[in-house]
């Protein structure tokens, strides 16, 4: 996406997107304060919408709507919040490693790769002998003597000279690699294996999530890397670290800033999918996905599906108009 | 030409190789043996059995799920007083990962733990009802996204693009649940009949009307929210295709907007396309899993749902490996079309 993609006209429709992601956050980050029923009302289940004491009605249990949807918003971005920055960090990560190295230019002396290898190799095959000193510190050990190994062997200048790492081989291959299942049938498919939790369904997210974000850091980066300014500060002798930080990672910003909310977007639908079909977040832990799968089992009551589909449509679509132009015909079909 | 044929399908076995050992080796060291053998062991065993004649039984259940042998190649060596005591231990050919995969070359993939039915015939049975979803919706995406696309391409209506960006946005599950709240409840509009396949056995040649009946509620939600990439990506093709100068000298000889709009800027507006061809498949296969869950229809998705559930891994590994296979013979066929349809690709370098 280029510069005309970054201004977006904050009209009516922009400012109502912001106020109802605040309320919804306001929601998450305030659900104690509202003095909800707690537990199931026994006496009104399946209660309709505007019942005292239930102002959304009541699910076949008697567990209040309205405590769902609030608890259920702080899931939602309990969920989807933590994943989108760790998965777009990692994604910038190795977008700009693979899109600034490519293959050939992150060269690497021969002494360090070779020590970092026996050190790693010595580490998974050998265990040092229980019950002896060594044994807690064994990790240690291995990296000291790596680090022994590497200033011993750069005294001689054949292990001084450097081979090219090939960063941008090996993030495709990443890639290809997760893409060869279609995204929920790997989620569903791990999760369902490991212990529901919070944390293990951040980072199993995480793990499947860079990928559009450094496909999108990788072809920027590419294009920046050509540019005359560029080539100025290299000519310069800066130091790669601070040609990273201060030339390349503020000029793909802009495609980050692009990318956050959309995955955001996608991963709160991701949640409620999952928790829809039971899989990945403990079953105590309320979600708009498990209201949804209340009403699919009570068909007749209305307000099961309607008002979590009325919050989905509202998040969705207002993480969208924060980054996408208000006449979508003209802007967003332009977009590549 | 060939070159790049063996190449592709050396990628393609390769990647297939990988994902299925990564997740066999995955799903096989979770500590979740106890409770795969209680239930087995629950089943054969009297309810007052002593200690040891369940270990016993724990013991035949191993043996007959083949779960006695060492799961890999490498074990775990046990701890030892050995200076530099190696950590791993050689354990040949006897074990899980070998007779699994041996057995899977010769075609066979072995028993569910579950029922103890061949998984072969399982994965048969329940794709009968899921391909004729899928190849339903795929037809139907296809042929609905094309004129949709023109359509938008040409009038550029704000309430439509609006639409589909929803219904986009909205989960696929959502939309199936609104579809059944709408079109399939007693209280609202009862059009379609709800869940799973009707009375016993309805089948495509025995009553397809009835058959397909069930169907149109399930293929309607995949069409639903699958339809806004393809179409909204062929619009935006065609809107920059449109201003290129050979439409225009295609109008200056005299043809009409519609007509050099189907024959000069279509095929060059399709291209991109094919990109999503790839993904379409295997994206139907995936969302079978929300939609047969959802409306009950005994298939693909469904048993795939169901093994992961009940850690049922022989069904799970063979359902996963058909989808990845399924989906790099998608990624093959699209280069294939790729190179058919571009003539300026084939002489390039790889």
């Amino acid at each position: 996406m280029t510069s005309t993609g970054l201004r977006t006209k904050r009209n009516w429709s922009w400012h109502l997107s912001l106020g109802w992601l605040l309320l919804l956050a306001a929601a998450a980050l305030l659900a104690d304060l509202f003095s909800l029923p707690t537990g199931p009302d026994l006496l009104r289940s399946n209660a309709a919408p505007l019942t005292p004491g239930h102002l959304l009605g009541t699910d076949s249990q008697g567990q209040d709507v309205l405590r769902g949807m609030l608890y259920g918003a702080r899931t939602a971005l309990l969920v989807s919040i933590p994943t989108t920055l760790l998965a777009s960090a990692l994604g910038t990560a190795l977008g700009v490693a693979a899109g600034y190295w490519g293959n050939t230019r992150l060269r690497i002396p021969k002494h360090w790769l070779g020590s970092v290898a026996v050190a790693l190799i010595f580490y998974i095959f050998f265990a040092a002998p229980a019950n002896s000193v060594l044994a807690g510190w064994w990790p240690w050990c291995t990296a000291g003597g790596g680090l022994l190994l590497s200033v011993a062997l750069s005294r001689f200048s054949q292990w001084r000279t450097t081979v090219a790492l090939p960063v941008d081989s090996l993030v495709s291959a990443a890639i290809v690699f997760l893409a060869a299942l279609p995204r929920l049938l790997l989620v569903v498919l791990v999760a369902t294996a490991v212990t529901p939790s919070v944390t293990t369904l951040v980072l199993l997210l995480t793990l499947t999530f860079w990928v559009p974000t450094a496909r999108l850091i990788r072809a920027e980066v590419r294009r920046i890397r050509w540019l005359p300014y560029l080539e100025a500060a290299v000519a310069l002798g800066l130091p790669a670290h601070q040609i990273l930080l201060r030339h390349v990672l503020p000029n793909c910003w802009h495609v980050v800033r692009t990318a956050v909310p959309l995955s955001l977007a996608i991963l709160i639908s991701l949640e409620t999918t999952l928790s829809f079909l039971g899989v990945g977040l403990p079953p105590e832990l309320p979600s708009w996905g498990r209201l949804l799968a209340a009403g699919r089992i009570a068909p007749s009551c209305w307000w099961l599906i309607v008002f979590p589909t009325i919050a989905l449509l509202l998040t969705a679509l207002s993480l969208r108009r924060l980054v996408a132009a208000p006449e979508p015909h003209s802007r967003v079909l332009q977009a590549p | 030409m060939a070159g790049r044929f063996f190449s592709q399908l050396g990628q393609t076995l390769l990647i297939s190789w990988g994902i299925i050992t990564l997740l066999f080796l995955l799903t096989r060291t979770l500590p979740n043996e106890q409770d795969l053998l209680a239930r087995f062991a629950s089943s054969s065993v009297p309810l007052a059995a002593s200690a040891q004649q369940l270990q016993v039984a724990q013991a035949q259940a191993r043996h007959r799920l083949g779960l006695d042998i060492p799961l890999f190649y490498l074990t775990q060596a046990d701890v030892s007083e050995a200076p530099l005591a190696p950590r791993w231990r050689w354990t040949g050919t006897q074990n899980q990962y070998h007779r699994w995969l041996s057995k899977l070359l010769q075609g066979d993939t072995g028993q569910s733990y579950r029922t103890g039915e061949p998984v072969g015939e399982l994965l048969r049975g329940s794709l009968y009802h899921t391909v004729s979803l899928t190849l339903l919706s795929a037809a139907l995406l296809a042929g609905l996204s094309l004129p949709l696309g023109i359509w938008l391409a040409v009038s550029g209506r704000r309430l439509a693009l609006a639409t589909l960006f929803a219904l986009d946005t909205l989960p696929l599950f959502v939309v199936a649940l609104l579809l059944l709240l709408f079109l399939a409840s007693p209280d609202m509009l009862a059009l379609f009949p709800a869940y799973g396949l009707g009375t016993d056995a309805v089948s495509f040649r025995s009553a397809p009307i009835n058959y397909l009946s069930y169907l149109v509620l399930p293929v309607a939600s995949l069409v639903l929210t699958g339809i806004t990439a393809p179409a909204v990506q062929l619009a935006g093709a065609l809107q920059v295709e449109i201003k290129k100068e050979y439409v225009l000298a295609a109008r200056a000889k005299g043809l009409s907007a519609a007509e050099a709009l189907r024959r000069h800027a279509l095929r060059n507006a399709l291209l991109p396309s094919i990109t999503l061809l790839t993904d379409l498949l295997p994206n139907l296969l995936a969302g079978s899993l929300v939609v047969e869950l959802i409306f009950a229809l005994p298939g693909f998705g469904r048993l795939l749902a169901e093994a992961a559930a009940a850690r049922d891994f022989p069904v799970l590994l063979a359902g996963v490996g058909l989808v990845v296979v399924v989906r790099q013979i998608s990624l093959w066929l699209a280069e294939a079309l790729y190179l058919l349809a571009d003539p300026r690709l084939r002489n390039r370098p790889a």
